[in-house]
């Protein structure tokens, strides 16, 4: 069973004379994880400004639903991590989870067990006593999660939690939010595809604005993603003038080459890639790789923001 | 009530680890010691300097201990209430630009309880400040210059502690509408300087909170008793209810830098 938790209807935001957010329609459903996608300066921080109430929309409407009604406050049932966080430099991990458990509402007993449980979860068990001014930028991203979810929120909303992370510390918050998603719905927002696809089970794609593209992934995938070969050859000269022209060839409906490595739509992967390898056998070229395949999370996201 | 203590347990942290209720405490105390002091030695600080013509003597009358009273608080009046700005201009808005504010404000908590935690603050460190200073200064006229009327004086020190509330009540306002600490400082400095110079040619019936300082050294040093002072207090205090009513307002309306 699927309950809605967020719905949002023809939700705006105006800057003076700019529109920057233009009626976007959508809701969440409870358990699920939803990816905001989109392009710099797409709208992806300012939608979530106003669905966290930091931001006064223009127009439209935000319904959280709590066991099937919407409530007016938000706040109690969301954890925010803004796209930079910032804290108080000159108090220890520990005391800024502290501070922020127990103005989401915990008791200090209630917040002191959560603060000890979520530095462990987070790994920052040992650094939580140090001043968060010594921090690095992976370990801050940490600890803003960390206090996102101190109050058990119903939905998280993280606006790019991993875009600052090296690719261990990423993998961390992955697994983190895989943990999570057990228990909380999530939504955030990324340009880092690979993300999206590994955790979501739904995909919000923004340009300017406006939505470009929602649903499943699932759906998503069905619908959009294309055959695809991806081919590499050798470094020498016969072998890329084989790959400009294994790109003119008539099965090939749409080519992109950089250097040795091309990529090429076609009708059918498996008639295609024997016909190519047959072609470069008889040419006596080196093909370094060829792989067949569908067009991914992020061919998509490209053909999106260019179209 | 709970958000309330939170937020102002938290300002008493930030305040002390950045060793703010060590320096402005200090530099009133300081500010307070340093007239009758100076007061006292001036003579002989002159004739040691040596410069003077000979057979010429100065006599300098020894001022009462009213009066220097009267030139601590003019002290406490240009460094101390630059030294007060300058370290609460950016109690609101210093939040609010670095974006913590962004993490503390998507959280279920009441504005109100959060401007009012930045009041209290406030008005904790001024009136600490101001009441190590005059304390210094007042034990240092007794011991040095001479006597200080009890009843005058405490009556001078809370209008003027009046005062002081006033000018941290209007940094506080700035603060919550302007972005640049700078720009906080400057017009919060500004308006109370304005404030206490256009008590010279104002009527006293204007009861403007510029004249506090003024009544309260006229507390000190006048023969006969100041009016108008209940009134300059009255309208003192409904000008910081309103700064606080319009700065809740503007946490409330404006919870991030955007
Ligand atoms: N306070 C503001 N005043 C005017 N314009 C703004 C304001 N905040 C954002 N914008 C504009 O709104 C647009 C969307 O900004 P937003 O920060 O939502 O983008 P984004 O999708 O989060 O981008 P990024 O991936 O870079 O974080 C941008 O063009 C930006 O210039
Ligand atoms: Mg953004």
């Amino acid at each position: 069973m699927t309950r809605t938790l967020l719905q949002v209807r023809d939700l705006s935001k105006r800057f003076r004379e700019r529109e920057v957010v233009k009626g976007i329609t959508f809701s969440i459903a409870e358990g699920s994880c939803a990816a905001l996608l989109g392009p710099n300066g797409a709208g992806k921080t300012t939608t979530i400004r106003m669905l966290t109430g930091l931001l006064q929309p223009s127009g439209g409407s935000i319904k959280l639903l709590i066991n099937g009604s919407p409530t007016t406050d938000r706040r109690p049932y969301i954890g925010f991590l803004p796209q930079m966080p910032v804290f108080y430099p000159w108090m220890t991990g520990a005391e800024f989870l502290l501070y922020a458990g127990e103005l989401a509402g915990l008791t200090n007993r209630e917040a002191k067990r959560e603060t000890g449980e979520w530095l462990e979860a987070v790994g920052l068990r040992d650094e939580g006593k140090r001043r968060i001014g010594g921090y690095s930028g992976g370990m801050k991203q940490r600890l803003g999660l960390a206090q996102a979810l101190i109050h058990r929120p119903k939905l998280l909303i993280l606006d790019e939690p991993v875009s600052a992370l090296d690719p261990t510390g990423r993998k961390d918050v992955l697994t983190l939010l895989q943990r999570i998603r057990r228990e909380t719905t999530v939504l955030f927002s990324t340009h880092v595809l690979h993300d999206a696809e590994e955790i979501c089970d739904e995909i919000l794609m923004i340009r300017s604005g406006a939505i470009a593209l929602q649903g499943s992934l699932e759906h998503v995938r069905r619908t959009h993603s294309e055959p695809v070969i991806r081919l590499e050859v050798g470094e020498d000269e016969a072998s890329r003038s084989w790959l400009t022209a294994a790109c003119s060839k008539n099965f090939v409906i749409h080519s992109e080459v950089s250097g040795r490595r091309a990529k090429l739509r076609v009708e059918n992967v498996e008639q295609a890639s024997l016909a190519l390898m047959a072609d470069a056998a008889s040419r006596r070229i080196m093909i370094r790789s060829l792989e067949a395949g569908r067009s991914t999370l992020e061919d998509l996201f490209l053909k999106v923001v260019q179209s | 009530m709970r958000q309330f203590l939170l937020f102002f347990r938290k300002e008493m942290l930030e305040m002390g680890r950045s060793f703010k209720w060590l320096w402005v405490p200090l530099v009133f105390l300081m500010l307070g010691i340093m007239q009758p002091v100076v007061t006292r030695f001036m003579p002989v600080i002159l004739e040691s300097s040596g410069n003077m013509p000979k057979g010429m003597t100065i006599t300098i009358d020894p001022p009462s201990g009213m009066e220097v009273m009267a030139q601590t608080l003019g002290q406490f009046n240009s460094v101390g209430l630059m030294i007060l700005v300058l370290s609460i201009m950016t109690l609101i808005s210093g939040e609010r630009q670095s974006g913590v504010s962004q993490m503390i404000f998507a959280k279920p908590v009441s504005y109100l309880s959060y401007a009012a935690a930045k009041w209290a603050i406030m008005l904790s460190l001024v009136t600490a400040s101001f009441v190590l200073g005059y304390a210094g200064a007042w034990y240092y006229t007794v011991q040095m210059i001479g006597s200080v009327e009890t009843a005058a004086a405490l009556k001078a020190a809370l209008l003027y502690m009046l005062w002081l509330w006033f000018t941290g009540s209007l940094t506080l306002f700035m603060s919550s509408l302007m972005n640049s600490a700078a720009g906080i400082a400057f017009v919060s400095l500004g308006a109370a300087i304005l404030l206490s110079m256009a008590s010279t040619w104002l009527p006293r019936y204007a009861y403007s909170p510029g004249f506090l300082p003024e009544i309260s050294v006229q507390w000190l040093q006048a023969s006969e008793k100041p009016t108008g002072d209940l009134g300059a207090a009255i309208l003192c205090l409904m000008c910081m209810i309103f700064f606080f009513m319009i700065a809740a307002y503007q946490v409330k309306i404006r919870k991030s830098n955007v």
